[in-house]
């Protein structure tokens, strides 16, 4: 019992990062319609770009992460203006083969840049240790990374629904064509999606970089997130919370109980199966739209 | 785009106008064609002949998820797995049942279109996007089966194979006639395929594509259309993965890692979806922008010093994405497209249209 | 018949070529043309109680039709009123809640939307749904897949035998486009073209399918009158030709009138008149569905 509720725990600290990153995927689909699968990317682009900062530039923590959160900004914009723009309007295959390739270029610059060794970041970031709970033990990375991930989380939503580009955004996911008529500028709400979805990609990858160390493989875990949004639904940041949540508790649950009778690393094959059971039962998620054909 | 032909020539019959090759020249100039293929193998030497060797057997691959993606719109973003099923097939069953290479192969292509047929039975009720991800959990449960299942498969360590046992008394230890062997079935597989996409099935696949309900309401069984589509482009992968495996004499689970599902993807959208001759273009480009990543090592090498063990395995990365990028920017419909409206131009010179 | 395939194109140069003959053939082989004296009787399409919900929407209540050999019914009424959906549901595409229907004595209700149409259900589509990327004559050709006789593995060898059958079905969609007069524009692609071609090629591939029955749905919309008297003589060449029954969705109330032998009128889900068009045009319930209660009376 206390073994299940120590997993649970973990479960969910690891589960407030897969929440984050999936929000951001959601973010992006939601206005544009187009599935960033490069979201992944953002992560190691994140850890790395931290690293740089607080490491080998020895810069003040407030000053890496204010660079890092421009980065990811600066991310956004460029692949906005480049890579989405003369992509609206394609089938759908055209930018999901973009994204796809950014994810894989991202890890090639990376590879370039830092070359292929596992980075830590010490005690530079986020402390070591562990709180104790009665009788859980608490690593504080994970516990600083899920209440991070809540606040960011929490932001997004107070945007999406207070302001008015966050009603721009909603309206625009339905239809292009007509949101421009309708006077909003779609231009400026797909860099804003883009930017934000870049934006929550670098804090993850801030954290997750803490928690397993910057290496080139990060974007896995984007990749397993997908499991994460599948869950929930792919236009809804509720349920992208929900689903991120899930992942990382049942994740953590199968492990610690299945670990031991299966071979390998049966950690990476839990969301692929959860994402394929998930399509076979239910493929538009707990709160997704599900779209009627018409003849 | 309409098919235009030489000046002069007319189609009287229907036989004639459905002929691929319809005048003399055209006829002559794919004879010569292969003629040269066949005739470049004695005079090239070990290191072009192992790099056409892999050209046709990803040329094969590639037409197998032009089959998927390209005819019947399914996305699949699995395909390297699928061909690997296929090597790990005819490694097994040398390996396991001591059979010969002869039998492997199409027993690779007929376990690889089963598998292929089993992760895109999901297609009945998913589409583009969900059907996107199915493929991608498909890629990784295949690979994490392979690597753990040790018994059959060995496990992270592969399976040594051998080439074919001589037919005819050719001895194919020697390149140059493992290189015929490949060509020959490379070109029957074209075949194959150019045969499928303008037949009955064919249409049936681009009819599901184009527009899936009116396909159902017009008589065309959709989810028999689509799993034949994954099975058949399976078992081209799998034949693609045999050859591949004959040639390197060992097969590992290293050979086909995620990049190479989102490559066969990405330069299948830069060979041009729906038809064969962008289907063979997106493969040869592919392995020829790998070789010349080989290639430029030691130029990297002098350039950035200490960074070029780095350089090699990253510029393939980076280089691939930009080309695919430029090519979706610049020609959405691929190298196809653009061949297709330079040879109309050329037949309608000098009038625009 | 007994020529050879490959003479097949020349016996059609030097027969007169009334229309869709080779597409007569092929149906007569199948099945014999009806007889006359069940034109007008035989009832060949029949529906039951259909009741079709979407959630708390009631698009069809209860809706009794019958179809008899060799009609030509007219379904009209105002927009919404479910005609379309009554197609939908004998073609399989939509599942009625309650209902059966029957296509000469059997039961077709939860038969698959491909098996029907194989039974010789074709239908148009109002917003059509032709495929886009293929030409006109390969639409056909596609249509055409329920009676092409090879399977795939002799497809990919291309033996002589499916070599033949291609040019036979080839001659067979060439007879439907010059029946519809498309001859200049078979090998554009459908995408790029007009929307009147669109809709005759929608209509060509309906036939191509072989139809014993033929729905069509609003195959006049948006097209001048010219068009519509074009499209109104492709039905009735069709009609007199196939002596097939043909159900009609349409608007336009002057081609209903002159075109139809029975009209059924629908209005918000319920049938609410049937009859000759001589006694629909006075019937009380349908003035007062189209221009309203007050005119009823007059």
């Amino acid at each position: 019992m206390e073994e299940l509720l120590k997993l649970i725990v973990l479960g969910l600290c690891m589960g407030g990062i897969y929440a984050l990153v999936a929000v951001g995927y959601v973010v992006v689909y939601k206005s544009t319609r187009v599935f960033n699968f490069a979201q992944a990317a953002m992560i190691t682009v994140g850890a790395y770009a931290l690293y740089q900062a607080l490491i080998i530039w020895s810069l003040p923590i407030w000053a890496a992460v204010l660079f890092t959160l421009a980065v990811g900004v600066a991310l956004g914009l460029l692949v906005e203006r480049l890579l989405m723009r003369p992509l609206i309007g394609q089938p759908i295959l055209a930018p999901i083969v973009v994204t796809l390739g950014l994810m894989l270029m991202v890890r090639g610059v990376v590879l370039m840049i830092f070359g292929g060794q596992v980075y830590g970041y010490g005690e530079h970031f986020l402390p070591l240790g562990a709180w104790h709970v009665g009788f859980l033990t608490l690593p504080m990375i994970q516990i600083y990374a899920f209440i991070i991930s809540m606040v960011a989380i929490f932001a997004l939503i107070q945007f999406y629904n207070r302001t008015r580009m966050g009603l721009g955004m909603r309206v625009t996911h339905e239809d292009h064509v007509v949101a421009q008529n309708l006077g909003i500028n779609v231009k400026r709400v797909f860099q804003y999606s883009w930017v934000i979805a870049c934006v929550l990609g670098v804090i993850s990858g801030m954290l997750l970089g803490n928690i397993q160390g910057c290496c080139v493989e990060l974007d896995v875990t984007g990749i397993m997130a997908i499991a994460a949004i599948l869950f929930g639904g792919l236009e809804s940041i509720g349920g992208a919370i929900v689903g991120g949540l899930t992942l990382g508790v049942l994740q953590m649950v199968t492990i610690g109980y299945l670990a031991p009778i299966m071979p390998g690393e049966p950690i990476m094959m839990v969301p692929f199966a959860f994402m394929l059971l998930i399509l076979i039962f239910k493929p538009y998620g707990l709160f997704g739209l599900v779209r009627i054909e018409r003849l | 785009m309409a098919i235009h032909r030489p000046c002069g020539t007319f189609d009287r019959t229907y036989y004639e106008a459905k002929a691929i090759f319809r005048t003399r020249l055209q006829w002559g100039m794919i004879t010569a064609l292969i003629l040269a293929l066949y005739g470049i193998a004695f005079v090239m030497n070990d290191y072009l002949l192992g790099l056409s060797i892999v050209i046709f057997s990803f040329i094969v691959a590639m037409l197998g998820l032009q089959i998927i993606t390209g005819y019947a719109g399914q996305i699949s973003i699995g395909h390297a797995a699928f061909m690997g099923v296929g090597m790990y097939v005819l490694a097994c069953v040398e390996a396991h049942l001591g059979w010969s290479w002869w039998v492997g192969m199409p027993l690779a292509g007929i376990g690889a279109g089963l598998v292929s047929m089993f992760f895109g039975s999901p297609s009945a009720r998913l589409k583009e996007l969900y059907l996107a991800f199915a493929s991608l959990a498909a890629h990784f449960i295949i690979v994490y089966v392979i690597s753990n299942w040790e018994t059959m498969t060995g496990g992270v360590d592969g399976i040594w194979l051998s080439r074919p046992e001589p037919l005819l008394g050719i001895d194919f230890m020697v390149e140059h006639n493992y290189y015929l062997l490949v060509l020959t079935l490379c070109i029957a597989m074209i075949y194959l395929a150019k045969n499928l996409a303008r037949t009955k099935l064919g249409r049936a696949f681009v009819a599901v594509r184009d527009n899936d309900i009116a396909a159902e309401v017009m008589g065309i069984n959709i989810f028999n259309t689509k799993l034949l589509a994954f099975g058949i482009g399976g078992f081209f992968a799998g034949i693609g993965g045999a050859m591949y495996a004959g040639y390197n004499e060992y097969v590992n689970v290293e050979f086909f890692p995620l990049n190479d599902s989102i490559w066969f993807l990405g330069f299948l959208v830069v060979g041009g979806f729906g038809s064969i001759f962008g289907a063979i273009c997106a493969a040869v480009l592919w392995k020829l922008l790998d070789e010349m990543a080989t290639l430029m090592t030691p130029v990297f090498t002098e350039i950035l010093p200490g960074l070029a063990f780095y350089v090699t395995a990253s510029f393939s990365l980076i280089m691939y994405t930009l080309v695919i990028v430029i090519f979706l920017v610049l020609e959405p419909r691929g190298i196809n497209h653009r061949w297709n409206i330079i040879k109309a131009s050329y037949r309608l010179h000098p009038f625009a249209y | 018949m007994t020529t050879s395939i490959r003479n097949i194109t020349k016996h059609r140069e030097q027969r007169y070529s009334y229309g869709l003959t080779l597409l007569r053939e092929e149906m007569e082989k199948k099945y014999p043309m009806p007889k006359e004296e069940d034109v007008g009787k035989k009832v060949v399409l029949k529906g039951e109680g259909i009741n079709l919900a979407f959630g708390g929407l009631q698009a069809l209540m209860d809706i009794n039709f019958e179809l008899k050999e060799g009609e030509l019914l007219a379904i009209i009424g105002p927009n919404g009123a479910g005609k379309t959906c009554l197609l939908n549901v004998v073609s399989g595409f939509y599942h009625a809640q309650e209902g059966e229907i029957y296509y000469r004595d059997r039961k077709i209700t939860h038969m698959s939307s491909h098996g029907i149409a194989e039974l010789g259900l074709c239908r148009t589509f109002q917003n059509i749904a032709l495929y886009t990327g293929l030409t006109v004559i390969e639409n056909l050709m596609a249509a055409r897949h329920p009676h092409i006789k090879y399977n795939f593995l002799s497809g990919m060898l291309y033996f002589p035998w499916a070599s033949d059958e291609e040019v036979r079905q080839r001659a067979i969609c060439e007879d439907i486009v010059d029946f519809l007069e498309m001859e200049a524009v078979r090998n554009q692609v459908v995408g790029s073209m007009a929307y009147g071609l669109r809709k005759r090629t929608e209509l060509g591939r309906a036939l191509a399918l072989e139809p014993r029955i033929l729905l069509l749905d609003e195959p006049m919309a948006g097209m001048n009158r010219d068009e519509k008297e074009d499209m109104a003589r492709f039905i009735l060449d069709i009609y007199e030709f196939l002596k097939i029954p043909v159900v009609l969705i349409e608007h336009d109330m002057g081609v209903v009138m002159d075109v139809a032998d029975r009209i059924m009128v629908f209005d918000f889900g319920r049938q609410i008149a049937e009859g000759t068009p001589d006694e629909i045009i006075v019937n009380p319930k349908v003035i007062s569905a189209y221009l309203g209660a007050e005119y009823a009376g007059v």
